[in-house]
C-alpha cells in the first residue's frame, strides 16, 4: 500500500517499525547467538573470568564487568511449567492462537523461560508437556553497502514446539 | 530547618479515547492543576519533570520536555526534562521532584505526565508495545501487550494460592464502582459481579473488565517545600514521608520471583518506603495500587503487606478495599476505571492520596493521615513506591 509523500509507506526498511531484532554483525555485537540458531542451537554466553552465565547474551559479565566471554549451549528441550492462549486480538505480526509458556530447560539461567509456542492448534498444549527449540526465518532486511546499495540479509528468530510424540 | 517536599495541587484531564493532541492534553492538565491552587502563577514554576514514554512512538516526537514548557508557558530554571519508565513515569517525576527540592536546586516543580496512544489507525499503539518490553528478547514473541504475561501471572496466583476468578472479578466490581461517579474516568459505570463474571475472555482467566483499557490523558501536580507552600495554600500539607524504585530484572526470563505470582522486588520497594517513611503497613489509611490487572491488585495487597501472602484474593472479595473495609484502595477507581496514560498514572495516584489526605476526595477515607502509590511498569519489570503523610517524617 504506497501512500504517496509518506516514504515508510513507498516500501522502505525502518527499524522503528520492525518487529524483530537487527541481528547482522554490523549492528549487533551478539550476533552469533543468531548465527548459532541458524544451526538450531540454543545459546548464551559465559563468563570466562568468574563463570557466571547470563542470559540473554551479553557483551559484559554482569557479575565481574569482564568482557571475556564465550557462548555455551543451552538445552533445546524443556517442559512446559504454565502458559496462555491468546486467541482473539493477537498484535499485528502474530497469527491466532499466539501462545506464551514458561518454560523449565532444566539448567540455570533458563528454569524459567518465557517463550511463544508455535505449530500448536488452540486447546492442545497441557502443563508438563514437553516442547523443543523451533527456529523460523522471519523477513531479510536491507542493509546499505556503500556503492553497492542494499544488502538483504537473512534473519531468523526461535520459539518452542511440542514435542511429537 | 531542612527542607521537605510537599504536593500541594494537582489535576487530570478527563481520561479516554480523546479526540486531541498529545500537547493538548498536557495543555488541560496543566489548566486543571493551577486551576487547583490559583495563587500560583505558572512563571513562579521554576522546574518541569515530563513523564511520557509513547511521545516517541504515537507523536513522533522526543525531547518531549521542552515543547511542554512551552506549550504550558512555563520558562524553567532549574530542571526541564523528561523521565520514560513507562507506567511508572509519574511516580519518578514525583521522586525526582521531591529529590530536587529538599535538596535546594529546586524550589516549584511541576510533575506533568501525559500519553496520546490512540493514532489514527488503532494497531500502532498495539504494535508499538512490542518497544515496552525489552524488544529483541520478549518483545519478539509477542509479549509486547501485556494481557498474556498477566494471564500466565494469575494462573501462577491460582495454581500455588487457590485464586478464583469470582476474586479477580471482585477487584473489577470494587474499582469500578469507585470510578463509576469520577468525571475523568474513561470507564464512568457501574459494574455487578455478573457483569465482570460474564464479560468476554481476553486471554483466559482474564476477561475484559479484569485488563484496564488503553487511554489517552494527562495529569499535573506541583511539588515544592512545606515553608514555599505556605506562601499559595492553606490546605493542610501533604508530606512525601519515603520512596523506593527497584528493579531486579527486565527480561522475563529473569523475573526475580520463585514464580510470577511472587514479587519480591515489589517487597524489597515496600520495606525500604516503609522504612523511610517510619510507617509500617498497618498505618496506611488509603492506597492507589496499580491495578493494571484485576490479578496485579490481588498481589499487591500481600507484598504491601495489607494482608498474608496468598490471601489477596480473599482480602479483596470480602470488600477489605472497599471504604468500609481495612484499607480503602483505588478509591478515585484506579487503572481499570480511569484508565492508564502510563506517564500520567502515577501523578492521579498522588493526586488522589493529597486529596484523601486533605479531607477533599470524592470517595473520602476519614480521618487518612497515611497514604500510599505503587506503580509497576515493563513486564512486571520494576516496582515504585511512595508514601504520603499529613506529618513529616520527625
Amino acid at each position: 500500500m504506497a501512500v504517496v509523500g509518506i516514504p515508510i509507506l513507498e516500501n522502505l526498511y525502518m527499524t522503528t517499525m520492525d518487529m524483530w531484532p537487527v541481528e547482522a554483525k554490523e549492528f549487533n555485537r551478539n550476533y552469533l547467538f543468531y548465527e548459532y540458531l541458524k544451526e538450531g542451537r540454543f545459546t548464551t554466553t559465559k563468563c570466562q573470568n568468574c563463570g557466571y552465565v547470563a542470559y540473554p547474551p551479553r557483551i559484559i559479565c554482569p557479575e565481574c564487568y569482564s568482557d571475556n566471554l564465550n557462548y555455551i549451549d543451552l538445552p533445546t528441550r524443556g517442559r512446559v511449567i504454565v502458559f496462555s492462549e491468546e486467541v482473539k486480538g493477537v498484535p499485528l505480526g502474530f497469527e491466532p492462537p499466539l501462545i506464551h509458556a514458561v518454560v523449565d530447560l532444566g539448567v540455570e539461567p533458563v528454569r524459567r523461560l518465557l517463550t511463544r509456542i508455535i505449530n500448536c492448534p488452540a486447546g492442545y498444549l497441557k502443563r508438563g508437556d514437553e516442547v523443543e527449540l523451533a527456529v523460523f526465518d522471519v523477513p531479510e532486511i536491507p542493509i546499505e553497502k556503500g556503492k553497492t546499495g542494499p544488502v538483504m540479509v537473512k534473519r531468523v528468530f526461535f520459539a518452542f514446539t511440542p514435542v511429537k510424540s | 530547618m531542612s527542607r521537605r517536599a510537599v504536593i500541594i495541587a494537582g489535576g487530570q484531564c478527563k481520561w479516554g479515547v480523546r479526540e486531541a493532541h498529545l500537547v493538548d492534553l498536557f495543555q488541560e492538565a496543566a489548566k486543571a492543576c493551577m486551576d487547583d491552587i490559583p495563587q500560583l502563577k505558572p512563571k513562579e514554576i521554576d522546574g518541569l519533570i515530563v513523564a511520557t514514554s509513547y511521545a516517541g512512538r504515537c507523536s513522533f516526537q522526543v525531547n518531549t520536555a521542552p515543547v511542554i514548557a512551552e506549550r504550558l508557558g512555563l520558562k524553567p530554571t532549574s530542571i526541564c526534562t523528561r523521565c520514560d519508565t513507562l507506567c511508572a513515569g509519574g511516580s519518578t517525576g514525583i521522586i525526582l521532584a521531591r529529590a530536587m527540592v529538599e535538596a535546594g536546586i529546586a524550589d516549584i516543580v511541576m510533575v506533568a505526565g501525559g500519553e496520546k496512544l490512540f493514532t489514527p489507525q488503532k494497531w500502532e499503539v498495539f504494535y508499538s508495545e512490542l518497544a515496552s518490553v525489552d524488544h529483541d528478547w520478549d518483545g519478539a514473541h509477542g509479549m509486547g501487550l501485556p494481557p498474556p504475561f498477566f494471564a500466565l501471572t494469575a494462573q501462577e496466583h491460582m495454581l500455588h494460592y487457590g485464586t478464583k476468578k469470582e476474586d479477580l472479578a471482585a477487584v473489577a466490581v470494587v474499582n469500578y464502582n469507585y470510578g463509576a461517579e469520577n468525571p475523568f474516568a474513561q470507564m464512568q459505570k457501574k459494574l455487578t459481579l455478573e457483569e465482570a463474571l460474564a464479560a468476554p475472555v481476553v486471554v483466559p482467566p482474564l476477561s475484559l473488565y479484569d485488563c484496564c483499557p488503553i487511554t489517552d490523558g494527562a495529569a499535573a501536580c506541583i511539588i515544592t517545600t512545606d515553608e514555599i507552600a505556605k506562601r499559595y495554600t492553606d490546605r493542610p500539607l501533604v508530606y512525601i514521608r519515603g520512596s523506593a524504585q527497584v528493579c531486579l530484572n527486565s527480561v522475563t526470563a529473569n523475573f526475580p520471583g520463585v514464580h510470577l505470582a511472587d514479587w519480591p522486588h515489589l517487597r524489597l520497594a515496600a520495606e525500604k518506603a516503609y522504612r523511610e517513611a517510619r510507617v509500617s503497613p498497618s498505618d496506611v489509611d488509603v492506597a492507589q495500587t496499580h491495578d493494571c490487572f484485576t490479578i496485579s491488585e490481588i498481589i499487591e495487597v500481600e507484598e504491601l503487606g495489607f494482608c498474608k501472602k496468598g490471601e489477596g484474593g480473599e482480602f479483596c472479595r470480602s470488600g477489605e478495599t472497599k471504604l468500609t473495609g481495612k484499607i480503602p484502595i483505588n478509591t478515585d477507581g484506579g487503572l481499570l476505571s480511569v484508565g492508564h496514560p502510563f506517564g500520567a498514572t502515577g501523578i492521579r495516584q498522588g493526586i488522589e492520596i493529597m486529596k484523601q489526605l486533605q479531607g477533599r476526595a470524592r470517595h473520602q477515607v476519614p480521618q487518612a493521615e497515611i497514604g500510599l502509590t505503587h506503580n509497576l511498569s515493563g513486564a512486571n519489570a520494576e516496582h515504585t513506591v511512595l508514601i504520603y503523610g499529613r506529618e513529616p517524617v520527625k
